[in-house]
C-alpha cells in the first residue's frame, strides 16, 4: 500500500472512532445512569460509572407507573397491527406486481403519497374520525391509520415482481390457481422481504408517540412511549433522572436487542425502503 | 368467460382493503381538513358554520403563525444540510474496506432505531443545566453554563442537535445505497490516472450521487416539517414560542383551545407545503421505482 493510502486509512479510522464515541455516548449515558443511586446525579463532576450498581430505579419505575401494562399494550398493538398489515399489504402488493388492471399506475402513485404525510399531520381530522367512531382510548384507534401501508406494498411489490413468469406458468400448467401459487410458492420466496417489512413496521410502531398520545387517555390503551412521557411529566419537579433513565432504558431495550440480532437485515431493509414509515 | 371476469375483478378485491383504509385515514381526512378550514368550529360553535376564508385570513395576519413558519423553515434548513453532510461523511467512511467498518455502521445507525420520545429524555438529561454532561464538557473549555432548553437563544439548537444525532445514521444508509450502485470501473481508471481521493470525490462520487442526495434532501425536509415528538417532550414550543413549529402549533390550537376550524386551516397549509415537496420527490421516486423493479407498471 502506498504511503498516501496508509495515511488516508489512519485518518479514516481515527474519524470513525471519534464519530462512534460521540454518537454512542447517549446510549452509554442512559445505561450507566439507570444503574446509579439517585443522589449520584447531583455531582458537579459526572461519574462515568455508578459508585454502587443498583436495580432500585427499575423497581421504582414498576412501582410508580404500570409499566407492565404499557409493555403489554405496545406488544399487542405493534404485533396485532403487523398481523393485519401482512394480509392487506400482501394482497395489494401482489396485485400491483403480477396483475393487470386499469389505473394501476395512478393508483400506485396515490398509495405512495401516504409516505409523505406523517400521521401527526392529520391529527385533527383523524381525531374527529376516531371520536365519531367511538374508538377514543383504544388500541384499535392507534392502529387504524396504519392498516394501509404504502411502504409495505412498495417493498413486497418489488419482491413479487421479481418472481419469473415461467415459474407461474409452470405452476398453472400443474393446475395451481392464483391463491395456491401465492401462498405455496410466491410468499415463501419472499421471506427476507417479509422479515424486512416486519422489522420496519414493529420498530416504527413501537416508537410511535404523538398519535397514541392524542387518542389515548388511560392506562388501558397507552403505549410505552406515552407512558414514558407521563412519567417525565409526573417527576419533573423531583428531577428523578435515574428513574427516568431506567424507564427510558426499559422502553428501548427490546429494540436494541432486536437491532443487535438483526443489524444487517435492519440496515439493508431501511436501505431498500429508502424512506421511513 | 367466467375465468376472464374473475381475472378482471380479482385485482380490485386484492387492493380493496388497502385503499379502503388509505381513503379513510389519509385522503378523507385531508379533504375533511379542507372542508373544515372554511368553517368556524370551536368550543362556542361545536357545529361547523361556514365562514369562507376567515381561518386563512386569521392565520396570515397572526404574528405567531409567521413565527411558527419561520421557526420551521429555520429548523429544516439548518438541520437538513448538516445531517446530510454528516451522513455522507459517515457513508464514505464505512464504505471503505476497513476492518470493523460494519461495526461502526451499526453504531452510527442505532439512534434511528430508538423512539424519538426516548431520545428526547436522554438528551434532556445531557442538556440539563448545572449537572448535565454537555455543560460539564463545555465548562472544560471555558464556556459558562447554558440553559439549553429554557433559554430562547439555545432551545432551537437543542432540538437541532437531537435531530442530527437521531437521523444521521438513517441518511448514511441511504447514501450507502447510492454509493454501492456507482460503477467501480470509473474509479479504477481514475486511480490509474493518479487522481487523489479528494479529486475522485468531487469529480466522480459527488456528481454521480446527486440523485440520491436530492432525494434524501427532499425526504429530510418533508420530515422536518412534521417534527413534533421532541418539541412536545423537550420544549413545549417554548420559551416564548421560539421552538413552536407547524404540527405542535396545530396540536395547541386543536387540543388546548379546541379550535378545530382554525386548526384545519393550519393543517391545509401544511399539507400544501408537503404537497409541493412531494411533487419534487415523486419525480425522483418514480425513476427509482422503475430502476429497481426493472419492469414497467
Amino acid at each position: 500500500m502506498t504511503k498516501r493510502g496508509r495515511t488516508t486509512r489512519l485518518v479514516s479510522i481515527a474519524l470513525m472512532i471519534v464519530f462512534a464515541v460521540i454518537l454512542a455516548f447517549p446510549l452509554y449515558w442512559i445505561v450507566v445512569t439507570a444503574f446509579k443511586d439517585p443522589t449520584e446525579v447531583f455531582s458537579m463532576v459526572p461519574k462515568w460509572l455508578p459508585e454502587k450498581w443498583t436495580l432500585g430505579n427499575f423497581k421504582e419505575v414498576f412501582n410508580i407507573i404500570p409499566f407492565g401494562r404499557y409493555y403489554f399494550n405496545t406488544i399487542l398493538y405493534a404485533f396485532g397491527l403487523l398481523a393485519v398489515q401482512l394480509v392487506t399489504v400482501t394482497l395489494a402488493a401482489y396485485a400491483f406486481a403480477r396483475m393487470q388492471f386499469r389505473f394501476k399506475k395512478i393508483l400506485f402513485m396515490i398509495l405512495l403519497v401516504q409516505l409523505m404525510i406523517a400521521p401527526q399531520t392529520l391529527i385533527v381530522p383523524n381525531y374527529l374520525t376516531i371520536s365519531n367512531m367511538g374508538l377514543l382510548d383504544t388500541k384499535t384507534a392507534i392502529a387504524l391509520p396504519y392498516v394501509a401501508s404504502a411502504i409495505g406494498v412498495f417493498l413486497l411489490r418489488q419482491g413479487f415482481a421479481a418472481i419469473p413468469r415461467e415459474l407461474e406458468e409452470a405452476a398453472t400448467i400443474d393446475g395451481c390457481g392464483t391463491f395456491r401459487f401465492m401462498i405455496s410458492i410466491a410468499i415463501p420466496l419472499l421471506k427476507p422481504t417479509y422479515l424486512a417489512f416486519t422489522l420496519i413496521s414493529v420498530t416504527y410502531h413501537w416508537n410511535e408517540f404523538f398519535w397514541p398520545l392524542i387518542v389515548t387517555d388511560s392506562v388501558k390503551a397507552r403505549t410505552l412511549t406515552v407512558g414514558l412521557a407521563m412519567l417525565a411529566e409526573a417527576s419533573e419537579s423531583a428531577a428523578a433522572w435515574t428513574l427516568l433513565m431506567a424507564a427510558t432504558l426499559l422502553v428501548i431495550l427490546p429494540l436494541i436487542i432486536f437491532f443487535a440480532i438483526f443489524q444487517k437485515t435492519f440496515i439493508s431493509s431501511f436501505m431498500q425502503s429508502g424512506m421511513k414509515g | 368467460m367466467k375465468t376472464k371476469t374473475k381475472k378482471k375483478i380479482l385485482p380490485w378485491i386484492f387492493i380493496a382493503p388497502t385503499f379502503f383504509f388509505l381513503g379513510m385515514f389519509t385522503y378523507y381526512p385531508a379533504f375533511r381538513s379542507l372542508f373544515l378550514s372554511f368553517m368556524r368550529m370551536n368550543m362556542a360553535t361545536p357545529e361547523p358554520v361556514f365562514t369562507g376564508l376567515d381561518n386563512f385570513k386569521r392565520a396570515f395576519s397572526t404574528p405567531l403563525f409567521w413565527q411558527v413558519a419561520g421557526n420551521n423553515l429555520f429548523y429544516a434548513f439548518v438541520t437538513v444540510p448538516i445531517t446530510m453532510a454528516l451522513a455522507l461523511v459517515l457513508a464514505l467512511l464505512v464504505n471503505q474496506k476497513i476492518f470493523g467498518s460494519s461495526f461502526f455502521k451499526t453504531i452510527y445507525f442505532y439512534p434511528n432505531v430508538i423512539p424519538m420520545a426516548a431520545a428526547s429524555m436522554i438528551w434532556l438529561y445531557i442538556f440539563l443545566p448545572g449537572y448535565g454532561f454537555l455543560n460539564y464538557i463545555l465548562g472544560k473549555i471555558g464556556i459558562p453554563n447554558i440553559e439549553w432548553v429554557s433559554d430562547s437563544r439555545f432551545a432551537m439548537w437543542a432540538l437541532i442537535i437531537v435531530a442530527i444525532w437521531k437521523n444521521a445514521g438513517y441518511y448514511m444508509v441511504i447514501f450507502l445505497g447510492g454509493l454501492q450502485q456507482l460503477p467501480t470501473e470509473i474509479y479504477e481508471v481514475a486511480t490509474i490516472d493518479g487522481a487523489s481521493a479528494w479529486r475522485k470525490f468531487w469529480k466522480i462520487t459527488w456528481p454521480l450521487l446527486s440523485p440520491t442526495t436530492f432525494f434524501a434532501f427532499i425526504i429530510a425536509v418533508i420530515n422536518s416539517f412534521q417534527a413534533v415528538d421532541q418539541i412536545y417532550l423537550m420544549t413545549r414550543g417554548g420559551p416564548a414560542n421560539t421552538t413552536n413549529m407547524f404540527v405542535y402549533y396545530i396540536y395547541q390550537v386543536a387540543f388546548k383551545y379546541w379550535d378545530f376550524g382554525y386548526a384545519s386551516a393550519l393543517t391545509v397549509i401544511l399539507l400544501v407545503l408537503l404537497l409541493i415537496f412531494t411533487v419534487l420527490a415523486f419525480f425522483f421516486l418514480e425513476r427509482r421505482v422503475f430502476y429497481e423493479s426493472g419492469e414497467r407498471l
